[in-house]
């Protein structure tokens, strides 16, 4: 391990950068494809951050249903929208957003000092690393026992949710007849 | 010898597990897409003979290297180099980033969902273990699923960026198409995670170790959708809509020409191995012979190390079956309409999926409680 230690703390700030990076550019860009786009690589660079903290089950769901299904269909209502390609150039850049932007980092250097005061040890391995999850059985079924057991009610509730969003949204997409024959 | 550049070079080559994990995933990685390179032509190729042959006609069979024609083998080497040095024209109104970066987005997650495949048994090599997949995961499924989705924005992306009709209407077909059989996809190889109880292929490829202990005899009705939606996945007749020559030119590659049109092609036919592979992986045993198992074959070749490429052919073998009914179908089904296709996802395939999996565990839950 001693020769190559620099390899997952340099893979760690290489995930980091990109992500800020592209994370910058999903608010900056004009062209909203384009900011879909970098959503895209943001997820996958966070998915690629939870692989490296042996969170394999979480990196691949998010990979899956953020990256691969919600801002597909993103990318498809923007597509359909018929933009005009002059305004869609270039990055977009104000005095008052860098002004929020300035008050943002102001507050993050605040959160973050405070909170390093206060964090706990991170060296020492805790009830969540990756050894403690490797005895209890393996990602899949930390997170599908806690998920089917201790909070099977917030899970059940929040899918019944999800359902009624569909019936609802299909509900009003769905075509008055008798409007449109007269 | 004057190369003292401050760093004990032998000390960064200490082998231990970490560094051969390194080594061994370069290595296998490189291999791996450097086999994956030499798929397309082989493949256009049998493409090309296959149909010559169910027509009674006979498709390439004229250049070869000087009086041996090799039964035109090398008309996939002419086609590439031409494919190459053809001049590349970017049409006036694309977006030139999206347009150039199309291609990238279709062949990037057909080279990675490939390093999920477990091609062999394990390796031992001065006591280090070795997997004979470039990554090896608990969680192999999910990943095969999640990176393969990505593959809609190559896609969509090559439609929207041409600046063209029919490319865009290509483009939102082949997505469509892509998302909607995704999901049966998905429920036909969870009665097999249930059946096996892991989601590592190598695992499930370990545990079918007798002929009668395949995927497709513990889940029959999980191939037949997964392989109906295999064909709707990497958009292939006769669910090749997005390229309906007919209504739309070629779809979302119209507007493509020389290396990149051939980068889509190299995405294709990735991917359709790939699903083959995961296809003879699940439901085939994998890289397990039929009717020899795994401690007998190490008996009769003396050594775990000579079992490994035996059994890279093996699913190679499996895998081009799937290949030849990939080809086999495209030239003997006719396309579907767009409404047919869309209604069989969603109104038959997915329902028949949930069925499945729910049967799958009500049977299980009765084994298990007896």
């Amino acid at each position: 391990m001693e020769a190559f230690y620099f390899v997952p703390e340099m893979l760690f700030y290489a995930i980091s950068g990109l992500i800020l990076l592209s994370s910058i550019m999903v608010v900056a860009a004009r062209n909203p494809v384009t900011s879909a786009i970098f959503l895209v690589v943001d997820l996958f660079f966070v998915a690629a951050l939870y692989a490296q903290l042996d969170a394999h089950f979480t990196a691949a769901i998010q990979v899956l249903v953020y990256a691969g299904a919600i801002v597909v269909l993103f990318v498809f209502v923007i597509m359909i929208l018929n933009l005009k390609p002059d305004a869609l150039r270039g990055i977009r850049f104000s005095l008052g957003e860098a002004l929020v932007l300035l008050i943002t980092l102001a507050g993050f250097v605040i959160v973050g000092s405070e909170l390093a005061h206060t964090a706990p040890d991170l060296t020492m391995p805790g009830n969540l690393g990756s050894a403690a999850i490797e005895m209890a059985g393996g990602n899949t079924y930390v997170v599908a026992m806690r998920m089917f057991t201790a909070f099977l009610w917030p899970f059940e509730i929040a899918s019944v949710l999800i359902l009624l969003a569909i019936v609802a949204c299909v509900m009003i997409a769905k075509k008055d007849k008798r409007v449109t024959k007269s | 010898m004057g190369m003292n550049l401050g760093i004990d070079f032998s000390s960064l080559l200490q082998w231990n597990d970490f560094t051969v994990d390194l080594v061994a995933f370069a290595v296998k990685f490189a291999i791996l897409v450097g086999g994956l390179l030499q798929l397309p032509p082989l493949l256009v190729w049998i493409e090309r003979r296959v149909p010559a042959l169910m027509q009674r006609r006979r498709g390439p069979n004229r250049v070869g290297i000087f009086k041996w024609r090799l039964y035109g083998l090398l008309q996939s080497l002419a086609d590439t180099v031409k494919l190459i040095f053809k001049e590349e024209v970017v049409p006036d109104g694309a977006h030139k980033v999206f347009y150039h970066l199309a291609p990238v987005f279709c062949v990037f997650p057909a080279f990675l969902v490939a390093c999920a495949i477990p091609y062999g048994p394990d390796l031992t090599i001065y006591g280090y273990k070795i997997p004979l997949s470039v990554v090896r995961m608990d969680v192999g499924f999910l990943f095969i699923f999640a990176i393969s989705s990505l593959a809609v924005y190559g896609v969509s992306l090559a439609g929207w960026a041409s600046n063209n009709k029919y490319s865009l209407m290509g483009s939102l077909r082949a997505s469509a198409q892509m998302i909607s059989y995704e999901i049966p996809l998905g429920m036909s190889l969870i009665p097999i995670v249930l059946i096996y109880g892991t989601l590592d292929l190598g695992k499930i490829v370990e545990a079918q170790t007798s002929f009668f202990q395949w995927g497709v005899f513990a889940a029959p009705l999980s191939l037949l959708i997964f392989v109906i939606c295999m064909f709707a996945e990497t958009n292939r007749a006769p669910f090749d809509l997005a390229e309906a020559e007919g209504e739309l030119v070629a779809g979302f590659h119209t507007e493509y020409n020389s290396a990149k049109f051939a980068a889509f092609f190299l995405g294709e036919y990735v991917s359709m191995f790939v699903l083959s592979c995961l296809a003879s992986t699940v439901f085939f045993g994998g890289w397990q012979v039929p009717f020899v198992s795994y401690d007998a074959l190490v008996a009769m070749l003396g050594s775990p190390n000579f079992v490994a490429p035996v059994g890279i052919l093996m699913l190679l073998l499996k895998a081009s079956f799937f290949m030849w009914v990939y080809i086999w179908v495209r030239w003997t089904l006719p396309r579907f309409r767009y409404d047919q296709l869309m209604s069989l996802g969603w109104k038959f395939m997915l329902p028949i999926g949930l069925a499945n999996v729910v049967g799958t565990a009500i049977v299980l839950a009765v084994l298990r409680f007896k």
